[in-house]
C-alpha cells in the first residue's frame, strides 16, 4: 500500500481552497469531469435535505419547550416532524453526500475516468425519490417505532437498489482496476458501501417484513443502527480525512503503515457494539455485555487514527495550517469531535455510568458529535475542496464561508455541550431518585432552539454560496478567492 | 485493486460475524420464547390484548409517542426506573412476545409508559391529559383525537379510543418465570 502523495496527482487539478491559482478559475480535469454530474447531483440534493432538515430541527427544538407552537393538526406533531427531521438529516443530507463524497474520491484515487456516469445518477434519482414518498407516508400516516427505520418498509428494496447503483456499483468497479497504488481511502470506501446495503436490508428483513419475537426487534435495530452511524457515515468520512489531511498539509501521514490495522479494527469491532446502547433492557446479559466488550475494543481503531492524524497535524506547525485552509479546518474540527465521541462511547458503555445517562439527552448529545460535529463538517470540508474543481469556479464568497463555519461550529459545541451536561445532571438527579418532573431542565430546550436557529443560518450561508457555484460557472470575486 | 477481493472477504466477516454471534444467537434464546403462566397452572402470561388495544398501538406508533416515551423498566441496579414507581419489576423479554411491533423507545422526554395501564386512572382523565396536557408539560396536545361532546365532556374519536385502550393495556404487573413480583 502506498501514501496519498499529494505529489503524485496530476497537475493543474485546480488549487486548494487557500492557495488559489495565480490566474484564472480552477481548471476541471478529466477525471473530475468524468464524475461531475452524479457528484453534483448528490451535492446539489444534499444541500436541498439539509436545509429542510434544519428548518425541521428548528421547528421540534422550539416545540419541545412550547408544545403549542404549530400544534394545529395531526400532521406537524413532534413525533412525526422529529421522524421526519431525523430521517432527512441522515438520508438525504448525509448519505446523499457522502455518496457523492466517496464517488468523486474514488475517482480521483484512483484517476480513473468514469464511463457510465449516468448509472450513478439513476440511483440518486431513485434515492431521492424514495426518500420523498418515504418522507411523505410518514407525514400522512405510517410509521414505527424504531430511528432511521421510520420510513415505511416499501421504501427499503428502492433505497437498496439506489445505493447498489450509486455507491457499491462504483466502488467495486473502480478498485478492480489494476493499478499499482493502494489507498486506505479506498478500503473505507469500499468496507463503507459494502457493510450498509447489506446491513439495511438484513434490518428491514427482520424488523418490519418479518419481525423477530418481541425485544429481538431491538437488538436487531441496535446492530444496525450503530453499522450506520460507526460504519457507514463515520467510515466514509474516515476515507475523507485520510486524504485531504495528508494532501492539504503536503506531507505524509504519521505512522501510515498502522492504518490498515485501524481500518480492519473498526470494521471488526464497531459492528458488535450494538447491545452497549442497550443496557438494562430486556435482552439477555451476555448479549448487552458483548457490546460492551466491543466498545470498548474501540481503543485500537480510535489509538491508531489518533496517531496517524494527530501525529501529522502537531507536526511542522500542522494545526495552525490546517486553520488557515478552509478544508483542513472543517476537517480537524471533525476529527476532534470524532476522538471525543468514540471515547464517549466507550466510557459510557461502562454500566454504572450508562445507567445514569441512558434514555437522557446526553445520548442525543453523543449521536450529535459522531452524527453532525465529525461527519457533516469533514462533508462541508470536502465540499469546499470539490466543488470548485467540478464546477471550474470559486467560492462566491469568503464571508459566506465564515459565517458558515463560525454558526456551525458554535452550534454544534452549544448543542452538544448542552445535551451532555443536561442529559447528566438530569441522569444524576434521576439517579438520586427525585421525581421525574423535576428534572427536566427547561433551558436545555431553549439552548437547543437557539443553536438550530445558529445552524439554519450557517446551513443558508453555505447553500447560498454552493448554489451560487453550482448555476454559474464564471469565474470568482477576488475576495473568494482568499476564502 | 490487487487486494479486492481480500477486501471484500474480511469486511463480509466482520458483517457476517456480530449477526451470527450477537442476532442467531439471540434468535436461538429468544426467537421461540412464548407466553408462560407465573406459576404451575396459572393463566398464560401477558394476557392477550384486547382488539382494540392492538389498533391502539398503531396510532401510538403513527403519532411518534416513542420520541418521549420508553416502555421498559430496568432492573434495580441500573438506573431508578423502579423507585421511579414505573415498574414494580425489572422488564424481561418475555413481557413483549404478544408484541408485533415493540416500542422500547430509547429517550424519556416523559415517564416510562411501561406500566401506564397499571397506574392509570380513569379514560376520562387519560382523555383530558391526551388532548390538553398541563401547563408547563412539554407533551403537545392530541386534541385531534377528540370532539367535545353535548354535555361538555370530551368525547374520543375512534383513533383516541383505541389509543386509550391501548395506553390501558400496557402493564407488567404480574410475575413471569424470569421475574418474580416480591411478595
Ligand atoms: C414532546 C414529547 C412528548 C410526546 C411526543 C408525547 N409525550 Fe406523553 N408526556 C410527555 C411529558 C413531558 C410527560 C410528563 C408531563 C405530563 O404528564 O404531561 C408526558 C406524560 C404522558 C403520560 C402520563 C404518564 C404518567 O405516568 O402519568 C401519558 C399516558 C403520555 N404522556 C402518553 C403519550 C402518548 C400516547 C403520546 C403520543 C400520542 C405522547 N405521550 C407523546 C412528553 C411527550
Amino acid at each position: 500500500m502506498s501514501q496519498e502523495n499529494p505529489n503524485s496527482r496530476p497537475q493543474g487539478q485546480g488549487r486548494p481552497q487557500g492557495r488559489p491559482a495565480e490566474t484564472g478559475a480552477p481548471r476541471i480535469s478529466r477525471v473530475d469531469a468524468s464524475v461531475a454530474s452524479p457528484v453534483k447531483f448528490f451535492f446539489a440534493s444534499a444541500l436541498l435535505w439539509l436545509l429542510v432538515s434544519s428548518v425541521l430541527a428548528v421547528i421540534t427544538a422550539v416545540k419541545l419547550h412550547l408544545p403549542g407552537f404549530l400544534n394545529g393538526c395531526e400532521f406537524v406533531t413532534f413525533g412525526r416532524l422529529d421522524a421526519i427531521q431525523r430521517n432527512v438529516f441522515f438520508y438525504g443530507w448525509a448519505s446523499n453526500a457522502l455518496i457523492g463524497l466517496n464517488l468523486w474520491l474514488l475517482a480521483s484515487l484512483g484517476r480513473f475516468e468514469f464511463r457510465n456516469a449516468w448509472i450513478a445518477t439513476l440511483g440518486g434519482l431513485i434515492w431521492n425519490l424514495a426518500l420523498t414518498i418515504g418522507v411523505a407516508f410518514v407525514l400522512l400516516d405510517s410509521q414505527n417505532a424504531f430511528e432511521l427505520l421510520e420510513l415505511p418498509r416499501g421504501v427499503a428494496p428502492a433505497f437498496f437498489v439506489a445505493f447498489l447503483l450509486a455507491a457499491l456499483w462504483p466502488a467495486v468497479a473502480f478498485a478492480r482496476r489494476p493499478t499499482s497504488h493502494v489507498f486506505v481511502s479506498q478500503w473505507y470506501i469500499l468496507g463503507a458501501s459494502f457493510v450498509l446495503p447489506v446491513v439495511y436490508l438484513l434490518a428491514q428483513l427482520m424488523v418490519l417484513w418479518c419481525p423477530t419475537n418481541g425485544v429481538l426487534q431491538a437488538l436487531v435495530h441496535s446492530w444496525f443502527l450503530q453499522n450506520f452511524l460507526f460504519l457507514w457515515l463515520g467510515a466514509s468520512a474516515l476515507a475523507a480525512v485520510y486524504y485531504f489531511l495528508p494532501k492539504e498539509l503536503g506531507t505524509t501521514l504519521t505512522g501510515y503503515y498502522l492504518s490498515t490495522v485501524g481500518f480492519w479494527t473498526l470494521f471488526l469491532f464497531a459492528g458488535w457494539t450494538g447491545p452497549a446502547t442497550l443496557l438494562g433492557s430486556p435482552l439477555p446479559l451476555w448479549i448487552q455485555s458483548t457490546g460492551v466488550v466491543a466498545a470498548v475494543m474501540l481503543l485500537i481503531p480510535l489509538t491508531i487514527t489518533s496517531i496517524n492524524f494527530f501525529g501529522t497535524l502537531s507536526r511542522d506547525s500542522g494545526w495552525s495550517r490546517a486553520w488557515n485552509n478552509t478544508t483542513l479546518r472543517f476537517v480537524a474540527f471533525g476529527l476532534v469531535a470524532y476522538t471525543l465521541a468514540t471515547v464517549l462511547q466507550i466510557v459510557f458503555s461502562a454500566r454504572s455510568l450508562n445507567a445514569i445517562v441512558r434514555f437522557t439527552a446526553f445520548t442525543a448529545g453523543q449521536q450529535q458529535l459522531l452524527t453532525y460535529a465529525f461527519v457533516s463538517m469533514v462533508i462541508f470540508g470536502a465540499a469546499y475542496f470539490i466543488l470548485p474543481r467540478l464546477t471550474g469556479a470559486f467560492w462566491p464568497s469568503a464571508k459566506l464561508v465564515h459565517l458558515h463555519f463560525w454558526s456551525c461550529a458554535v452550534a454544534v459545541v452549544g448543542s452538544v455541550a448542552g445535551s451532555l451536561v443536561f442529559g447528566w445532571s438530569q441522569g444524576a438527579a434521576l439517579a438520586a431518585a427525585k421525581p421525574f418532573a423535576d428534572t427536566a431542565h427547561p433551558q436545555a430546550a431553549l439552548l437547543s432552539s437557539a443553536c438550530a436557529v445558529l445552524f439554519l443560518i450557517g446551513h443558508v450561508a453555505f447553500a447560498v454560496n454552493a448554489f451560487g457555484m453550482l448555476t454559474s460557472c464564471s469565474s470568482s470575486t477576488d475576495e473568494g478567492r482568499q476564502a | 485493486m490487487k487486494n479486492l477481493n481480500l477486501i471484500l472477504a474480511g469486511v463480509f466477516f466482520t458483517v457476517a460475524a456480530p449477526f451470527g454471534g450477537l442476532l442467531l444467537g439471540g434468535h436461538a434464546q429468544l426467537g421461540a420464547l412464548g407466553r408462560a403462566p407465573a406459576e404451575e397452572g396459572g393463566p398464560l402470561l401477558p394476557a392477550l390484548e384486547p382488539g382494540l388495544a392492538i389498533q391502539g398501538r398503531q396510532v401510538y406508533l403513527q403519532l411518534g409517542c416513542v420520541a418521549c416515551h420508553t416502555q421498559q423498566v430496568r432492573p434495580a441496579g441500573q438506573g431508578s426506573d423502579i423507585a421511579q414507581g414505573w415498574g414494580a419489576r425489572p422488564s424481561v423479554a418475555r413481557d413483549y412476545v404478544l408484541q408485533p411491533q415493540v416500542a422500547l423507545g430509547n429517550r424519556r422526554v416523559g415517564p416510562d409508559l411501561a406500566n401506564y395501564g397499571a397506574r392509570a386512572k380513569s379514560d376520562a382523565e387519560i382523555a383530558a391529559h391526551l388532548s390538553a396536557p398541563a401547563a408547563g408539560s412539554a407533551m403537545p396536545a392530541y386534541a385531534f383525537l377528540f370532539s367535545p361532546a353535548k354535555d361538555g365532556s370530551l368525547q374520543p374519536n375512534e383513533r383516541g379510543a383505541a389509543l386509550i385502550a391501548y395506553l390501558k393495556s400496557l402493564r407488567q404487573d404480574y410475575s413471569s418465570p424470569e421475574a418474580k413480583l416480591k411478595q
